[in-house]
């Protein structure tokens, strides 16, 4: 797709600020996923194997969105822009995340917390694996669909360009020096093809002059090449930037609704201790539900801005991989912890990206695995969390 | 030689001093009482004799070797066994099964023999089985032998907690409570238990408790504690007396 | 008296076994393809319920065992067997051996850190090592890597010289991990494992190595696992990373978790009737859309009702028992008459009718999530088979219910 990684190579102490930069901008959209498991752990001590399912059912609730719009395959398009068509998309995968996630806490976990943790445990695996499987009978997943193009705006595509080291001088000054000569024969050869035939059968002065015209092609372009290629660029894609923010901006309004609100309150309370909150009037339904509707709502963007600007083609396994992924970031940061979760998500980004730039690419989702057992075994708290002792 | 020595033991937490250079001695045979207002760092005690802290500094003494720092489970090879304050029984199994778990660390037999189920195997079982019950019999359990330990009434599981320690055969048996939420006939009969298992058993007892009639009537020798430090030590009519004791438990008099 | 039970016993088994290898021997490909699986299906099952219903570990990446075992005989099988010179069945004993060393490594590799770990942590770290190890396999060219590696010898020809099907070594071992198993709860060296499910801190200070419990449950149940990954690999001639999958474990979980935690018959049974049952569903015409509707709605309305019966009613036990059949035949009467009526509805009536294998999976799922509603505990709980439980049914009192005691 247009809006994947710049070429880069490999990672090269140049070439690592493009890694480093595409690792924070993926890193914050796990962020977002993570921070649904890391919210639902705090109240319920819960993992929710079902998040990553969640943030599958909202990357296909924006698919749906959108053909629903008019860019389905073979539509032409709803008429109007393509901006209000993303704003469209975004509330609507985060709302119906928000719903599927008040719905599976209400019918399958609620019944479950009088039991022992497995029992969560066993029936968050079974949500998971219906949805996984239930999904494959009821959405198109053969051939896997995905968002069209179209939805993204032009200006969206080009990328935004950040240099960090100015290119070589004298290879500017070669290059540039290059330019009117290159211009020049190109010219001389364009008038030149007006007066022949074809292509094929040149006369004399119309050869020597399209030689000419060719060396000087390839002299300018290769000094072009070098020139550009002696400069240290960062590329970023316009719509990676736009996730970017829109991340930023969605876990600004978490920051918010936790600590200045009374419900973000009294989730913190129901995370520190479930039967001292409740008996100081709190409503531990109430606020479970809520807990779930925000993580679920920030899973939804999340789906809803990876499969608009990735594109990359739906099934209903498109969650298993990414909510590994957040699940370990949310470890990492310290699961329970909101800006851990967030932390997390950065250095999960970062991580997976530095692998591919050390041509590790077929085990970046095995990275994944390997911190999450490193930081079980080293730390278990993760890096904001602390181990609490059991009261003998 | 004493059976159980602490000298200075001494926990930190952080920046809390839990215990702090805390002295005594229990001699073989010996009923002895510890005892304190709460947080006083009674249960911590038990913790750092029984292996689930390690002191910080200060030495612990059992027969005269330093068993500061070994793990529970040695230390209860060693012959030191415990009941918990919150009951910790194992909720699931039968009362037998839950002493005979206590009995377990007497096994000779071999896992490959317990496998293979072969005679020796069965026999060990089938002794311990006996060993287990009879133990059930000194707290009067007998009758619920098969019983899911998880069902029993509150009374019930304390003594039976004390059965399972007894399983272990120790050499000096730490009560941890063993009177909470007792009615005043069942802490009666369990002054008597304590006391048979001292006499007829020869096991050396050393209790927690707050039941100040249980502990007088009970203990001959006694140690109080008072945030993490001790404040007084001696048999019962010292520590009765005691100005620093009564202020502990009541506070200063105005 | 003893050594001519026990001998009774052995041979008993053994009988058993050839009978149903000859049996299986005259059966079509495919079902004596069902006897082979549900035989090892039995074995991952009751070997994962060590680890997991037995002593509390909750484990839950057994298939990585059962690769390790495949893989390492498999290997192994095509490397030396043409080398070695033994009688075919020999071998695979031998390879079983082998195998089950290597998963018993594989055990010891994912046991020994995790024993910090509890509940919640151990799960995710056990499944995390289960997809390390697979996706590892996945990028050895060596053993095949993504594409696969075939296996030689097979079945066929590693039994060829005993006149049988191979099929009795597969249950022989099922038996073998029921009998070590039951061998263990029977006997006072099962009640440390217990004891470490129920409370470590108290099995500590009662003197158990819990540390060593836990570690010794993960080798003999991995060990198992691995013996059965040797059978499938020459069973199947071929292997592949793609067999063995989180799917998988989660699929043992549930017969563990449908068959009850800590029962080794209630393993042994669900085993067998989750296997069985969605590979007959495969026999199935494609099942229309309306009456998988129809079924999501008969089923969703059972399982209120019965939760609301097994937590609220006050009758007799008989008489909820009752309540409970009735309920569900009403249920499942409502749902295949929604079945023929939703037909009318012309999205649901027009649509493509659904394969029942693909319903495999799903059903997996419900099962756990309803067996998780409504009897978390498993249908046999912690029950096992034995003749006082007989006596018990059959109306006498007074006798024990626990494992040891009986």
């Amino acid at each position: 797709m247009l809006l994947t990684h710049a070429p880069v190579a490999e990672l090269t102490f140049s070439s690592l600020p493009q890694f480093f930069v595409n690792g924070v901008l993926n890193g914050a959209i796990y962020a977002l996923i993570a921070l649904g498991y890391t919210m639902v752990y705090g109240v319920l001590r819960l993992i929710n194997f079902a998040h990553g399912e969640v943030y599958m059912l909202g990357a296909y609730a924006a698919l749906l969105t959108s053909y629903a719009l008019g860019y389905g395959p073979g539509q032409s398009g709803p008429g109007f822009p393509s901006i209000l068509t993303l704003a469209i998309m975004l509330l609507v995968s985060m709302s119906f995340c928000a719903l599927l996630g008040v719905l599976i806490e209400r019918f399958a976990y609620r019944p479950m917390r009088s039991q022992p943790r497995i029992a969560s445990l066993i029936t968050a695996i079974g949500v998971s694996l219906l949805f996984q499987f239930g999904g494959q009978l009821v959405l198109p997943v053969s051939p896997p669909p995905s968002i069209s193009e179209r939805v993204n705006p032009d200006f969206l595509r080009t990328p935004v360009e950040i240099t960090l080291k100015a290119p070589d001088r004298q290879m500017v000054a070669t290059a540039t020096s290059l330019k009117p000569a290159y211009e020049a024969a190109k010219q001389a050869w364009e008038e030149q093809k007006k007066h022949e035939a074809n292509e094929f059968d040149l006369s004399p002065e119309g050869k020597t002059l399209r030689t000419s015209f060719q060396d000087a092609e390839r002299a300018y372009q290769d000094a072009a090449r070098k020139a550009d290629a002696s400069a240290n660029k960062i590329l970023i894609p316009k719509g990676k930037l736009v996730m970017f923010s829109t991340s930023i901006f969605l876990m600004i309004i978490l920051w918010w609704l936790v600590t200045r609100t009374s419900a973000g309150r009294a989730m913190r309370a129901v995370s520190h201790d479930f039967n001292a909150a409740s008996l100081m009037g709190i409503s531990v339904d109430k606020t479970i539900t809520f807990t779930f509707i925000i993580g679920s709502a920030l899973a939804g963007a999340a789906a809803m801005m990876l499969a608009t600007f990735q594109g990359t083609p739906l099934t209903t396994f498109y969650g298993v991989q990414p909510g590994v992924k957040a699940f370990v970031a949310a470890v990492l940061g310290g699961i329970g912890n909101i800006p851990g979760a967030v932390i997390g998500g950065l250095l999960m980004g970062v991580a997976e990206d530095l692998v591919i730039g050390m041509g590790y690419s077929q085990y970046k989702d095995a990275i994944a695995l390997v911190i999450l057992i490193g930081v079980l075994l080293l730390r278990p708290g993760g890096i904001l969390g602390s181990s609490k002792v059991e009261k003998v | 030689m004493s059976l159980l020595t602490l000298k200075d033991a001494t926990i930190r937490f952080g920046g809390l001093v839990a215990v702090n250079k805390v002295n005594f001695e229990i001699e073989t045979g010996d009923l002895f009482g510890l005892i304190g207002p709460n947080g006083a760092g009674k249960t911590t005690c038990f913790n750092l004799i029984t292996g689930v802290y390690t002191p910080t500094s200060g030495h612990i003494l059992f027969n005269g070797r330093p068993i500061g720092g070994t793990p529970p489970n040695k230390i209860a090879k060693l012959g030191i066994c415990r009941t918990f304050q919150n009951i910790r029984l194992f909720g699931a199994l039968s009362c037998l099964e839950n002493v005979m778990v206590g009995a377990y660390l007497r096994h000779r037999t071999g896992l490959w023999t317990a496998l293979s189920d072969i005679p020796p195997a069965i026999k060990e079982t089938r002794a311990l089985k006996e060993e287990a019950m009879r133990l059930l019999e000194v707290v009067n359990l007998e009758d619920v032998a098969n019983a899911r330990s998880a069902d029993l009434s509150y009374g019930s599981q304390r003594r039976l907690e004390i059965a399972r320690a007894m399983a272990t055969q120790p050499k000096l048996l730490l009560l941890d409570e063993p009177a909470a939420g007792m009615n005043p006939q069942e802490k009666a009969e369990l002054m008597e238990t304590v006391r048979r298992i001292r006499d007829d058993h020869q096991k050396t007892v050393l209790l927690i408790e707050h039941d100040m009639r249980f502990v007088m009537g009970l203990c001959e020798k006694i140690v109080v504690l008072d945030h993490g430090e001790e404040i007084a030590s001696g048999p019962p009519d010292a520590i009765r007396n005691d100005p620093k004791v009564i202020a502990a438990y009541l506070g200063e008099a105005v | 008296m003893f050594w001519i039970s026990r001998l009774g016993s052995i041979l008993g088994a053994l009988l058993f076994c050839f009978l149903l290898d000859k049996v299986t021997g005259g059966l079509s490909d495919f079902s004596s393809r069902l006897v082979v699986l549900a035989g090892l299906y039995v074995t991952l099952s009751v070997s994962l319920n060590l680890i997991n219903g037995i002593t509390g570990q909750f484990s839950m990446g057994h298939a990585a065992f059962y690769q390790v075992g495949a893989y390492t005989a498999g290997y192994l099988s095509v490397t030396y067997f043409s080398k070695a010179h033994l009688p075919g069945f020999l071998w695979i004993v031998l390879m079983m051996i082998v195998a089950a060393i290597g998963a018993a490594l594989a055990g010891l590799i994912v046991g020994l850190p995790s024993l910090r770990l509890k509940g919640d942590y151990l799960a995710i770290v056990t499944l995390g090592f289960g997809e390390i190890i697979r996706i590892v396999v996945q990028n050895q060219p060596s053993i095949g890597g993504a594409y696969g590696m075939n296996v030689q010898p097979k079945f066929p020809q590693l039994f060829a010289s005993t006149g049988t099907h191979g099929v009795w070594l597969v249950w022989l071992l099922a038996i073998l991990c029921i009998a070590v198993c039951r061998n263990l709860l029977k006997n006072v060296h099962g009640l440390p494992f217990l004891a470490v499910r129920e409370d470590e801190i108290a099995s500590s200070a009662m003197g158990v190595n819990v540390t060593g419990v836990k570690v010794t449950a993960f080798l003999i149940g991995s060990a198992f696992a691995g013996a059965a990954g040797a059978l499938l690999a020459h069973y199947e001639g071929f292997l592949s990373p793609t067999m063995f999958t989180m799917e998988l474990s989660f699929i043992v979980l549930t017969m563990v978790v449908l068959g009850g935690t800590g029962s080794i018959t209630g393993s042994t049974l669900a085993a067998i009737v989750l296997f069985y049952l969605p590979e007959k569903l495969r026999d199935l015409p494609p099942v229309p859309v309306s009456f998988l509707v129809g079924a999501v709605i008969g089923a969703v309305g059972i399982v209120v009702f019965l939760k609301k019966t097994i937590d609220n009613y006050h009758g007799s036990s008989s008489q909820k028992t009752v309540r409970m059949i009735l309920g569900t035949a009403t249920g499942i009467v409502v749902a295949a008459a929604l079945g023929f009526v939703l037909k009318v509805i012309p999205t649901i009536g027009h649509a493509a009718p659904v394969e029942a294998a693909k319903l495999r999976m799903v059903i997996f799922a419900v099962t756990l999530i309803f067996l998780m509603l409504l009897r978390p505990q498993g249908v046999f709980a912690h029950h096992e088979f034995s003749w006082s439980w007989v006596k018990k049914l059959l109306g006498k009192k007074d006798v024990p219910t626990t494992a040891v005691s009986t």
